[in-house]
């Protein structure tokens, strides 16, 4: 029995917002009353570990010590969570006691959940420790479950497996038997199912193009959720980084992230019921919110006034900076946020407001209340602001179907490339000097700006948005300068509050 | 008296291409002599101002000569220093026509400092005269040159002037000729806006902003400037008759959905037409009464 005395420390890591940050953990199993104690400042779901690690080295027909098991999680301070645990653990009592000797790769970083029969479960996040892993340049041991998503990170080595009785045999999967993951499609409905509404449906193209952020005002049934549903199927695909970036995010959060990594732009609408923490993300440990699961596509909002006030003023500053620092006890955590918002809201309370058949009876002072809980701060963040009316269902009909979303993705992509060739940033983040360089104004257009500016009462951030706009208004129309012709299109989307 | 320049023409009254608007002058000129496309004669805003201009005027100058122009409406004026100069300066910025009417020969750079524009003018606007070739500068001839502004023009727009001036004896001229008076105000305090507050005093139409000169023009040439294309028009009429939303327009006018956008803009922008809270477009308040007054002058 005397070989069932010994240390052992296999590497391991704990999530750190995105970041997998390295944990080894120690095993030290010696002579003395039959114990199983984990230390360093290991969580709930870390503590209930010993239980599961326990019945899995049973049922899989090793040896489970009956002596002191101590384990530790080094650094000491760092918190560690979730259940990612309990495959690095077992490793570790497994080595401690000889039952594995040298396999498998005792430099990897091991990571997975057990059952209670030995089968090796993912875990969220296992993006994250991938990137983690490659950057270190250290195998990664994990569920088999997780090889398809780990195999979109080229230059890691992954070993999968099932349960633990596959550990002697672990080795890394050749990339011939990695399976190609299938192109989901757009993943979205088309814009050829919307019949009329061509203001809206252009202002969903620029929107597009430029990222810019987009209001839909409109009364209950006008087919405001419709549109913002689509906006996802004519942006572009993810491009590698962006996709990267944006599966991390979903894996971190414990989502499906294949559908990101075969580029389908992410897009959430979550209701109006959200608290803070589920948009922006928090909670311990940290997760990353709503906008940080749009990173890179869409976050769509319903019902735009009926979210927490407190909710939209926490959406100003990660739809300035593109990300959100999340400070809390343990430290900041910085989640990537860099999405196109669109929301959308009704007139007024009853949603009938300027709507000649219905009546509106809501007051003056309801309404203006109504329209306050958006608030101008935020109001100032939309570039496109656009009226989806009711459409009369006699002229529905007359309408022929709409474009596809593929011919209207075509005009955004080149577009976008029209920008990308210009060494210009997407338009909706320029401002200043950069912005009045990009649009290479003549003098017929300056006119133009001084004319509407005065026309429609725009104050210098008016001005601004209406810039940005024509900006990409002219690249939609493949020309380099903006033109009268593009300031007064843009004109057409400027928000002056719900009106 | 030297021989004709290439490029420039002679119209003698009576002969096709003289323009009828001269026959309004006691005393037509017997023969005009210049350079450009003459179809432009008779047809513009006159914008003129006082040599010795201030800042004000001269920016003013510039300013409403280049919106004028880029709307495709001539821009004319007597290529003086000062306010004249500024004027046609401001119509090529814009790439749109100007007239520059002398009182020296067509072909004579006076003043001197005016050359490099005379030569823009002369390639892609008109330089006119009722001197004959080489005819030389003279005292008497710049006064007659100023009736033959006004009546080369649908309106005057008297953007600065003391008093007395040639620039006031213009405005003076084109009241007798029935022309409409434009004048910009300005302060009290300046002898140059002197001239243009005395008119505004007398009934002519204050001109404060590009909206003012928009509502002008849009009386003085209902036919429509440059940049009101056949949509817009067309859009307009449709919108008088009833207030449609924008796929109802497009659809009505058979255009796509993006010109019909921004012909609903610029026609917004104007403050011609408005958005209804249903969402329809609709002629707005102050177009309905431009309307009507039209309507009134047609029936007295």
């Amino acid at each position: 029995m005397t070989s069932d005395r010994g240390q052992a420390t296999v590497a391991t890591a704990t999530l750190h917002g995105t970041e997998a940050v390295g944990v080894e953990v120690q095993v030290d199993v010696t002579n003395g009353l039959p114990l199983f104690a984990i230390v360093g400042l290991a969580d709930a779901a870390v503590m209930e570990a010993r239980e599961r690690v326990r019945a899995a080295i049973r049922s899989t027909g090793y040896r489970f010590p009956n002596a002191r098991i101590v384990v530790n999680l080094a650094p000491g301070p760092l918190r560690k969570h979730g259940t990612g645990f309990d495959l690095p653990i077992a490793i570790g009592i497994l080595r401690a006691t000889g039952q594995l000797d040298g396999v498998p790769e005792p430099r990897a970083r091991a990571v997975g959940e057990l059952a209670l029969d030995g089968t090796v479960r993912s875990v969220p996040g296992i993006l994250a420790h991938a990137l983690a892993a490659r950057t270190n340049a250290v195998p990664l041991l994990g569920p088999a479950d997780s090889l398809d998503a780990a195999s979109a990170l080229p230059g890691l080595a992954y070993l999968p497996v099932r349960s633990l009785t596959d550990l002697p045999r672990a080795r890394a999967s050749s990339p011939v038997q990695r399976e190609r993951l299938v192109s989901a499609g757009t993943g979205s409905p088309d814009l050829a199912d919307i019949r009329g509404l061509g203001l809206a449906r252009r202002a969903l193209e620029i929107a597009a193009a430029g990222s810019h952020n987009l209001l839909l005002i409109g009364p209950p049934g006008a087919g405001k959720t419709m549109l913002a549903r689509r906006l996802g199927s004519i942006m572009p695909p993810l491009d590698d980084e962006e996709r990267l970036n944006a599966a991390v995010i979903h894996s971190v959060a414990g989502l499906d992230e294949r559908h990101v990594l075969a580029g389908v732009r992410p897009f959430r609408a979550p209701h109006h019921s959200a608290t803070i923490a589920g948009l922006v993300g928090g909670g311990v440990p940290l997760r990353p919110g709503e906008i940080s699961l749009a990173h890179a596509g869409v976050l769509f909002l319903d019902e735009l006034p009926e979210f927490g006030p407190a909710c939209l003023q926490a959406l100003r500053q990660p739809l300035e900076d593109g990300r959100v620092v999340l400070v809390r006890a343990e430290g900041r955590v910085r989640f990537p946020a860099r999405f196109t918002l669109i929301a959308a809201a009704n007139p007024c309370p009853c949603g009938y407001r300027g709507d000649p058949d219905r009546g509106c009876r809501c007051g003056e002072s309801t309404v203006a209340r109504y329209h306050a809980r958006v608030g101008g701060p935020l109001m100032d963040r939309f570039d496109l602001v656009v009226h989806v009316d009711r459409m009369d269902p006699g002229h529905l009909l007359h309408y022929e179907a709409g474009e596809s979303s593929a011919t209207v993705r075509g005009r955004v992509c080149a577009a976008r490339e029209r920008a990308a060739r210009a060494g210009l940033a997407t338009p909706a983040v320029l401002t200043g000097q950069a912005l009045l360089d990009a649009c290479r104004l003549n003098s017929g257009a300056l006119e133009a700006i001084t004319f509407l500016g005065r026309a429609h009462h725009l104050s210098a951030r008016g001005v601004t948005r209406l810039l940005k706009v024509a900006r990409t208004v002219a690249h939609l129309a493949g020309e380099d300068r903006v033109t009268e012709n593009h300031l007064h299109e843009a004109a057409m989307y400027r928000g002056e509050g719900f009106r | 008296m030297s021989g004709s320049p290439t490029n420039g023409w002679v119209l003698k009254q009576g002969e096709a291409g003289y323009p009828s608007v001269l026959e309004d002058l006691p005393d037509p000129p017997p023969a005009l002599y210049g350079f450009g496309d003459h179809a432009l004669l008779g047809d513009g805003l006159a914008v003129i101002g006082a040599r010795q201009a201030t800042p004000y005027g001269l920016s003013c100058a510039r300013r409403f000569a280049r919106w004028t122009a880029n709307r495709g409406i001539p821009v004319v004026s007597g290529a003086a220093i000062g306010c004249d100069l500024e004027a046609h300066r401001g119509a090529l910025d814009a790439d749109g026509p100007t007239v520059a009417v002398l009182g020296c020969g067509a072909d004579v750079d006076y003043p001197l400092r005016a050359a490099t524009v005379l030569a823009s003018i002369r390639r892609c606007g008109v330089v006119v005269s009722e001197a004959p070739w080489g005819g030389p500068p003279t005292r008497w001839t710049f006064p007659r040159r100023n009736r033959l502004i006004a009546a080369l023009s649908r309106a005057v727009l008297v953007v600065e002037a003391s008093l007395p001036s040639g620039t006031f004896s213009t405005a003076d001229h084109a009241l007798d000729l029935g022309r409409e008076v434009l004048a910009v105000p300005g302060s009290i305090f300046s002898p140059e806006s002197r001239g243009p507050n005395r008119l505004i005093r007398q009934g002519a139409t204050p001109i404060t902003d590009v909206s003012d000169l928009a509502h002008e023009l849009g009386e003085a040439w209902s036919a429509g400037p440059r940049t009101l294309p056949g949509t817009e028009d067309r859009l307009l009429a449709c919108l008088t008759a009833d207030p449609l939303r924008p796929d109802d327009a497009a659809r009505v006018l058979g255009t796509d959905i993006v010109s019909l956008i921004r012909a609903i803009a610029a026609l917004e922008a104007r403050g011609w037409v408005t958005r209804y809270p249903d969402g329809r477009y609709g002629i707005s308040v102050a177009y309905a009464r431009l309307q009507s007054q039209h309507l009134d002058a047609e029936h007295t």
